[in-house]
């Protein structure tokens, strides 16, 4: 069968089985992937997979399944499988699929690979860091190019193909030098086509010279409460914790501390977040919510303002809000107009947050972790790399307290950050 | 359930060093919010992959269908894979794996009439009843109920072959109460090796350690931020398997020695008090079966029990066989894979501290100053060492009895400072197997503990 085929017996086995409501989506995905272990390009990756997800509603009772096979017996049986786990499950009004919407198709990124520019950007970039950087590690470097061609359909009659190529790339390194070892380091970014040497991408160059300086580290001398500059690859961290709030289950639940402040000041007003999966200027864009309808590009929070919660059908139905036009993620955060270079000349006795190693934020938003190769900063200079430094401190109060947010900013692919700097943490 | 005898396709592999695995996940999730269903779902996913190793590079590829075609064109992609990395980079020519040679099966599926999607969903909507019927201060409640079947078959170049089964189950409750207007959450979980009909058999079983757990989330809500610093500590055996998994474990892989572990330098020294020994156990610990046991890894090497730690001293790494080749020592069948699409990686198995000889009433009644830390969250490891993990619940001491409850917190040292600290470690020992480790792939693995006195950097106010 061929994929659209796949979809369409799907969706009428569903209906012929008895489901009331049912979606089914179909992704056919192939990787190709390097790895360097160790300063070693030594493994290359061909894996292929795909997913055939349903979902299935029964007199207003819901049951899921996906499987990675595609012939008849095996749809036939997931099927079954699936009204049978509607069937025992208890009804809820507030279940729902998308509703009818034109058929389309979404493309985003390459669909052939370059492997041969693959592998020389990944030697190039394994000789760069040998040369220039001869105290680093590389202890893992993967470069992958992701195809994926999804097929998405419901009973409503929604008719969706999308069709995504991106490079993604993850280097992970520690410096070492005699028995000094600094912690290891991180980041990463995907493109629709490599264009420049992989170290020109992202925030690799600098984090890679960073990491040679932290092999001495000394602690904070004294606990204090100051200032923590987050950098573009641990700002991420944090407004991750912020989705959950405004997600559905927490809403839901009652458990966020974001219940009630749709339309309120929740953060400074030099804060303005976007969620733009569709927007040119980020490589790995995102088309379709969870739910099956087509994205729109939105504001979470405009100017301090919360503007939208991150709810889907479930969630808008059980708790009365609207649905949200998109899945979040995709940030873009609007740059501020200090430099980074002055927002450090301002900062009196702080950090500059580069990792964040710490538990899961807790319901009312206090935070605790380890700042990873990360700098202290005192009089407006910084002074020494640091370890065995905890930073603490509560999400919401520190939206509120954000003191500068950079002009410069740093594009990932999928999202765009700046460094922003906030007031009011323990450091200890 | 996957083909038990792949034995035939040795015939087709080429001349160079091939694993083939074909594997199976089976998962199995239900969860309720409030006593809705939110989640009602049971999936799986499996398929055929194949690594080919020449000349110190990997070929891998993998492929969902498990029929003679999608074998035979595993293999070749794999061969050819890792030939495109010879003809590119012939440095490491000559490079030859250790050979191993093992043959087991291990299935841990239940012998019981599996109950179906229906009884669990009820099993759980019991449980909720009971909550929402006796404990009126809990304002919200999540429950979560998921197995994990993994079902693997292997067959190497060298002759090895291995059936394994491996389910673990696991109940997930997050119980929330409010302070003023502020909430508090605590989540506990429930479970081990085994699939639901053999973990689960009565709600009721539950409704002790529910009326445990609530009691917590209420002394929680009322708890305090700890002070900042640098304390004395009791770490409760749930702690203590955390702490051998992130400050201890993951140093010690080898693959994150050779990228540049602190660990490398620290073979044969003291790098903590000689009350600590610790050990990864392959599958079985003083007679029982450990929570995820291993019996042959996905290289088709035996697993053996590594000893990491013995009276303080670091002894030795986790290997696989091309890490084992590097340090001209044994692989110790620690190379695990988590997917059927996934490579083999250097894994834990089930690493614990080894119990010692104090009470825990003795050790906590020892502090005069410090705090008694009992449930964990999440964890990271460091190639320096310095390790954190969340604490999800614990109580202060203050002169040798226990105060006031601690909100949440995250506890961070540098294990191999922080375990010369160790003073007192308890005669009774708790294994976990809730979490999943990351490590560019997810992987079930066991955590186990006595309690620990130390001295620990605790994050708060």
């Amino acid at each position: 069968m061929t994929d659209q085929s796949i979809i369409e017996y799907t969706l009428k086995q569903l209906k012929k089985q008895g489901a009331d409501k049912y979606s089914c989506s179909l992704s056919n995905s192939q990787k190709q992937e390097l790895n360097i272990e160790h300063g070693e390009m030594s493994l290359f990756r061909t894996t292929y997979n795909s997913s055939l997800s349903i979902e299935a509603f029964v007199d207003k009772k819901k049951g899921s399944s996906s499987i990675n096979k595609t012939d008849k017996d095996s749809i036939n049986d997931t099927v079954n499988k699936v009204i049978e786990l509607s069937k025992s499950s208890k009804p809820d009004d507030c279940y729902g699929i998308a509703e009818h919407q034109s058929s389309q198709t979404f493309s985003c990124g390459s669909k052939q690979v370059d492997l041969d520019l693959m592998y020389d950007s990944l030697s190039n970039f394994n000789e760069y860091v040998k040369n220039k950087f001869p105290k680093i590690i590389l202890e893992a470097a993967i470069l992958d190019f992701t195809r994926i061609n999804t097929f998405l359909g419901n009973s409503n009659g929604i008719d969706f193909k999308i069709n995504k190529g991106l490079y993604n790339f993850g280097p992970m390194f520690t410096a070492k030098e005699g028995k000094d070892t600094s912690s290891f380091n991180y980041t990463g970014f995907c493109t629709k086509d490599i264009i420049k040497p992989l170290h020109k991408y992202g925030t690799i160059e600098q984090l890679l010279k960073e990491t040679e300086e932290q092999i001495k580290t000394s602690p904070v001398k004294n606990k204090f409460v100051g200032d923590i500059i987050v950098t573009p690859d641990c700002l991420g961290d944090f407004l991750s914790m912020l989705e959950s709030y405004i997600s559905d289950i927490m809403i839901i639940s009652g458990r966020s501390v974001y219940k009630d402040k749709l339309e309120k000041s929740i953060a400074n007003n030099k804060l303005t977040l976007h969620s733009h999966p569709l927007s040119d200027r980020l490589d790995a864009n995102y088309f379709v919510t969870g739910d099956g309808y087509v994205c729109d590009n939105s504001t979470i929070i405009d100017k301090g303002v919360l503007k939208t919660l991150l709810l889907g059908i479930y969630g808008a139905n059980k708790t009365g809000e609207k649905r949200s036009v998109n899945g979040g993620g995709a940030h873009i955060v609007e740059p501020g107009d200090k430099s980074l270079k002055d927002i450090i000349s301002s900062t009196d006795k702080g950090v500059l947050l580069s990792r964040f190693s710490g538990g899961y934020p807790s319901d009312n938003g206090d935070f605790s972790g380890v700042a990873k190769n990360s700098y202290y900063i005192e009089n407006g200079e910084i002074k020494y790399p640091i370890s065995e430094t905890m930073v603490s401190g509560n999400i919401c109060q520190m939206l509120h307290d954000i003191k500068d947010i950079s002009k410069e900013t740093i594009n990932f692919g999928d999202s765009i950050y700046p460094w922003i700097q906030f007031s009011g943490i323990t450091i200890s | 359930m996957i083909n038990k005898d792949i034995t035939s396709y040795s015939s087709i592999f080429s001349k160079d060093y091939t694993e083939l695995r074909v594997q199976e996940n089976r998962q199995i999730t239900i969860g309720l919010l409030n006593g809705d269903v939110i989640r009602n779902d049971s999936s799986s996913s499996s398929g055929v992959s194949s690594r080919t190793f020449k000349d110190g590079n990997w070929g891998f590829s993998s492929n969902p269908n498990i029929s003679d075609k999608s074998v035979q064109s595993v293999i070749k992609s794999s061969t050819d894979n890792v030939k495109f990395l010879n003809k590119r980079d012939n440095n490491r020519c000559g490079i030859l794996l250790p050979e191993s040679f093992a043959n087991h099966e291990f299935d841990h599926s239940s012998k019981k009439e599996k109950n179906n999607q229906k009884y669990w969903i009820e099993y759980l909507k019991s449980l909720d009843d009971y909550i929402k019927t006796n404990h009126s201060k809990v304002t919200s409640r999540t429950l979560i109920l998921n197995s994990l079947d993994m079902e693997k078959n292997l067959l190497t170049a060298t002759g090895s072959t291995s059936f394994s089964m491996t389910p673990k189950s696991h109940l997930y409750i997050v119980l929330s109460a409010e302070k003023d207007g502020n909430p508090i959450e605590f989540m506990d979980v429930y479970g081990g090796l085994g699939q639901l009909d053999d973990v689960f058999n009565n709600p009721k079983n539950h409704f002790k350690a529910i009326d445990k757990q609530v009691g917590y989330l209420i002394d929680k809500a009322n708890g305090i931020h700890p002070d900042a610093g640098k304390k004395e500590v009791v770490l409760d055996g749930d702690l203590a398997g955390i702490l051998a998994h992130e400050a201890v474990g993951h140093t010690t892989e080898a693959d994150l020695v050779l990228g540049g572990s602190v660990a490398g330098d620290n073979m044969n020294k003291q790098v903590s008090s000689s009350l600590i020994s610790l050990v990864d156990f392959a599958n079985v610990y003083q007679g029982e079966i450990c929570p995820v046991p291993v019996y042959v890894d996905d290289e088709g090497v035996k697993s053996e029990d590594v000893t990491i730690i013995k009276d303080g001293i670091l002894k030795s790494f986790m290997h696989n066989k091309d890490t084992s080749r590097h340090f001209e020592t044994n692989p110790t069948g620690n190379a695990r894979a988590y997917a059927f699409s996934d490579e083999p990686l250097i894994r834990m198995r089930n690493t614990a501290i080894l119990p010692g000889k104090s009470k825990l009433d003795d050790m906590i009644a020892s502090v005069e100053d410090g705090y008694y830390l009992m449930k964990t969250g999440n964890g990271q490891a460091d190639s320096t060492s310095e390790f954190m993990f969340a604490v999800t619940m614990g109580y202060e001491i203050k002169n040798g009895k226990l105060g006031r409850a601690i909100q949440d917190t995250t506890i961070s040292g540098v294990a191999f400072d922080m375990l010369k600290t160790v003073s007192m470690i308890s005669d009774d020992m708790k294994w976990t197997s809730a979490g999943m480790c990351g490590k560019k792939q997810p992987m079930a693995v066991g955590m186990g503990g006595p309690a620990i006195k130390c001295q620990i950097n605790i994050g708060g106010r």
